[in-house]
């Protein structure tokens, strides 16, 4: 999984094209964000932490909450 | 694609204003400042099925009922200072799964606490960010505050751009002091009073791939310290430090033509407890016209059993947990997000449901009798100060 991990990283890396600056309209599009609505995706991330093991992947860990 | 002359090229640069050089970084952190005041407030409801009586000892039973509301308020400062203040309250009621037993037929069965949990949570996090030429860097704090929990946090993050504006290099850390005191009357608990530390780091890499495409990598170790078992879940004890890592990836990519845009994302997960679990969620955020906005979203996650689950205790082992979050399962999570735009208005709403199964999953293990669905329904207005 982390040698298939790293070359899909070096992949992407590598086989990308040069995008100018006036070529980016289409990405800056507030659609396109990572994470486009902050509430939501901080409720989503709370509720399956807390029935699932797994946690994490966005940023690091922050704080512990006592949810059940 | 066409090369330009270096003259031309230059040309080019000096007309393209600096709002144009969009980082690889393109996220709800933008690389300067917002222009105005934004606003906004959220109620979700979010409630799980009753355990059904094949599964719970006594009948079926209500598990838990959880009120939230959130507010969310990123003022700019200077010019190139930010600060956001996120509030959230949670009035939470209940019954949650105690420990698993054997029915006269030998199958586990749920006991379930049997009064009802009543239990608030307050939530609140500053966060300051400071804009620089090439990205940006935030400094947060976050208190959250039970009736038997409490936590203090605070975490630094930075993104960097490279020159050209296609690559983002971006890393966080963040450290956390947590006090667990459990309250006392409705089932004996595994501690009085104990504590646990959590630091985390995480690094990642976004890079620009096409005119319509961005991708992103991230790395993620969290290490917990302390108490890290259960303390209303009868015989539970878990080691008290456990090591987690993350490998992520996500794609985003426009589609001119539908006017929407696709939301790619996986995780994987792995830690010393000998949990591993996959992650997939799919978006698709469809434009309907120039207010309104539709996002049909599904999420995949599949997880394996800690070493030491079991729906039998054994009180030989030096560690024991039934508690179906450490078991293996399989989840499917769907729903539906609308957002409607007017003037410096936006009303949004979401609904979503969560399906666990044991059969769902890719790996093998005990089915816990615990395992939980759940439905979510969201309500919010958010205000620009244009």
């Amino acid at each position: 999984m982390k040698y298939a991990f790293t070359l899909l990283l070096i992949t992407a890396l590598c086989g990308c094209e040069t995008v100018q600056p006036w070529e980016r309209g289409s990405l800056s599009k507030e659609e396109m964000a990572w994470q486009s609505d902050v509430m939501e995706s901080s409720l989503q991330n709370q509720m399956y932490t807390s029935k699932e093991a797994s946690s994490g992947g966005n940023g690091a860990a922050g704080g512990g909450c006592g949810c059940n | 694609m066409a090369r330009c002359k270096p003259e031309q090229n230059q040309t080019l640069m000096a007309l393209t204003s600096s709002a144009l050089l969009l980082p690889a970084y393109q996220n709800a952190i933008a690389d300067a400042p917002p222009d105005f005041t934004q606003l906004g407030i959220r109620y979700s409801q979010y409630e799980e099925d009753d355990i059904s009586s094949s599964k719970a000892v006594g009948g079926s039973s209500e598990r838990y009922k959880v009120d939230i509301t959130q507010f969310h308020l990123l003022a700019p400062v200077s010019d190139n200072w930010s600060v956001a203040l996120d509030v959230q309250y949670e009035d939470m009621s209940g019954a949650s799964p105690w420990f698993v037993g054997e029915s006269f037929e030998g199958d586990p069965k749920v006991i379930m606490s049997s009064a009802s949990i009543e239990d608030s949570r307050t939530d609140v996090s500053v966060t300051t960010r400071y804009y620089y030429d090439r990205g940006n860097a935030g400094l947060n704090y976050t208190r959250s505050e039970e009736d038997d929990y409490e936590s203090d946090a605070i975490g630094f993050d930075a993104a960097f751009n490279s020159a050209d504006g296609l690559t983002t290099y971006s890393g966080a850390i963040s450290a956390s002091s947590d006090d667990i005191e459990p309250t006392q009357g409705s089932v004996p608990t595994n501690t009085l009073k104990d504590e646990k530390d959590i630091r985390s780091a995480w690094m990642g890499v976004t890079r620009i791939v096409s005119k319509r495409g961005i991708v992103r990598f991230g790395l993620g170790y969290t290490y917990r310290d302390g108490f890290l078992t259960d303390p209303y879940k009868l015989n539970d004890k878990r080691p008290d430090e456990r090591k987690e890592w993350t490998a992520s990836t996500g794609y985003r990519h426009f589609f001119v033509g539908q006017n929407a845009a696709l939301h790619t994302d996986y995780r994987y997960f792995d830690d010393d407890w000998g949990i591993n679990s996959h992650t997939i969620d799919v978006a698709w955020h469809q434009n309907l016209g120039q207010h309104s906005q539709l996002i049909p979203f599904l999420r995949y996650y599949t997880q394996d059993e800690a070493d030491f689950f079991s729906n039998r205790v054994d009180f030989s082992a030096p560690y024991y947990a039934d508690d179906y979050r450490l078991s293996a399962f399989g989840a499917l999570s769907a729903g539906l997000r609308y957002n409607y735009s007017y003037s410096n208005w936006q009303v949004n709403l979401a609904g979503e449901r969560y399906r666990s199964n044991n059969d769902w999953g890719i790996y093998g293990g005990e089915e816990s009798p615990g395992l939980v669905d759940f439905w979510r329904f969201s309500i919010g207005l958010d205000y620009a100060f244009r």
